[in-house]
């Protein structure tokens, strides 16, 4: 039975699941009922070392680069719309290949062209990210974005941090008025 | 080195620090980062009798009466954006003046505002409370409160109590729900 986590909480997945070598983070989202035209939502990951920054633009991983430069994360491909069930947008971490001195992952969801479109997560519902263990398939954990989220245009879903030898997942449910060249440029990836 | 605590824990202070006359409790966290009002955290003081009640308002330490009647407990000043490095709150306790009828001394954190900002402190970054010997200002104990406090708005982060003669301190850890008006109230304050 997956953990269903509420904003703010933590969770020790190397704990909860000993056998987890490979996650798989999912994210989803609907566009609300009401609204019309189509959401195009981007997952992305950035890799920061203790100081809060990436180390190069290679630790940034979003549509335009599916790759980190380290190999330990993967992006399966941009999902233009939203439709259907399940997950929109999927990373996939091996967490072993995660360099020594990255320190967390933060996973952020912006929405793009959000200003042309005139489009906000308050217009966007059940929005969710899972964590599976890729090798099981077991949903770890599963944390819902419940609050109305209408000034903002980049979320940050949660975070995967490192305690001790350990990797631990916080849902932050936190974001900005701004898009993901804003997001870039506060943790430091040189954004051309 | 400083003790990092675990809940439930306890130490000697008078044989950690054996020199200890005055205490100072150190809180701080990290500035939100996000968009959205900022995290306020309050530290405070509530000082009790053997039955776990304050003996009059007086014995209630916080942003609004920084000192107490006896002058044992002084909150040094309220920050309201944990802007700043290091201690962003910080209260002095000065054991040779707690009364004899005060048993033990609760320090509380709590989330101004918590319920309507929609906070806890699972989403405030390095947030930790952490005892020191005002002498030298050597740490003596520090407890983080992001990772063990989570979902929680109000929590009691320990208790300096006496033991004899000598000072002890418990790591607590012990959220409670609803902020510090119904934790005030449940030590016995008219708030």
């Amino acid at each position: 039975m997956a953990i269903s986590l509420r904003k703010g909480r933590n969770l020790n997945l190397s704990k909860t699941d000993p056998s987890l070598r490979h996650l798989r983070l999912g994210l989803g989202w609907n566009a609300n009922a009401c609204e019309d035209g189509d959401f195009d939502l981007d997952a992305s990951i950035f890799m920061l070392t203790d100081a809060g920054k990436v180390r190069g633009d290679g630790d940034f991983i979003f549509y335009g680069q599916l790759h980190s430069s380290c190999g330990g994360v993967e992006h399966t491909g941009d999902n233009r719309t939203g439709l259907g069930d399940g997950d929109d947008e999927m990373l996939n971490i091996q967490l072993a290949k995660i360099p020594r001195e990255i320190a967390r992952l933060v996973v952020a969801v912006t929405i793009h062209e959000a200003e042309a479109r005139q489009q906000n997560f308050g217009k966007v519902e059940d929005a969710f990210i899972r964590l599976v263990n890729l090798d099981t398939g077991t949903e770890l954990a599963r944390f819902d974005l419940t609050e109305d989220y209408s000034s903002q245009t980049a979320l940050i879903f949660g975070e995967l941090y490192r305690a001790g030898e350990d990797w631990k997942f916080k849902a932050v449910g936190q974001g900005y008025a701004g898009d993901l060249r804003a997001l870039a440029l506060l943790h430091g990836v040189d954004v051309q | 080195m400083a003790i990092s605590l675990q809940k439930g824990g306890n130490v000697n202070l008078s044989k950690e620090a054996p020199s200890l006359k005055k205490l100072i409790v150190g809180l701080g966290w990290d500035p939100r980062a996000t968009d959205g009002a900022a995290f306020d955290l309050d530290g405070s003081a509530f000082l009790l009798k053997g039955d776990g009640k304050v003996r009059s308002d007086a014995d209630f330490i916080f942003y609004n009466n920084l000192k107490s009647a006896d002058g044992s407990i002084v909150h040094l000043g309220d920050n309201t954006t944990g802007q700043g490095d290091g201690d962003d709150e910080q209260l002095t306790i000065d054991l040779a003046l707690v009364p004899a009828d005060v048993e033990r001394v609760v320090v509380a954190v709590t989330i101004h505002d918590a319920d309507a900002r929609r906070q806890n402190f699972g989403q405030v970054g390095k947030a930790y409370i952490r005892v020191l010997n005002a002498d030298g200002e050597k740490e003596i104990a520090r407890f983080d409160l992001s990772e063990d406090g989570s979902t929680e708005t109000a929590m009691i982060f320990g208790e300096v109590y006496r033991a004899g003669a000598e000072w002890k301190f418990k790591a607590v850890g012990q959220g409670f729900a609803g902020g510090l008006g119904p934790l005030a109230r449940s030590y016995g304050i008219n708030a």
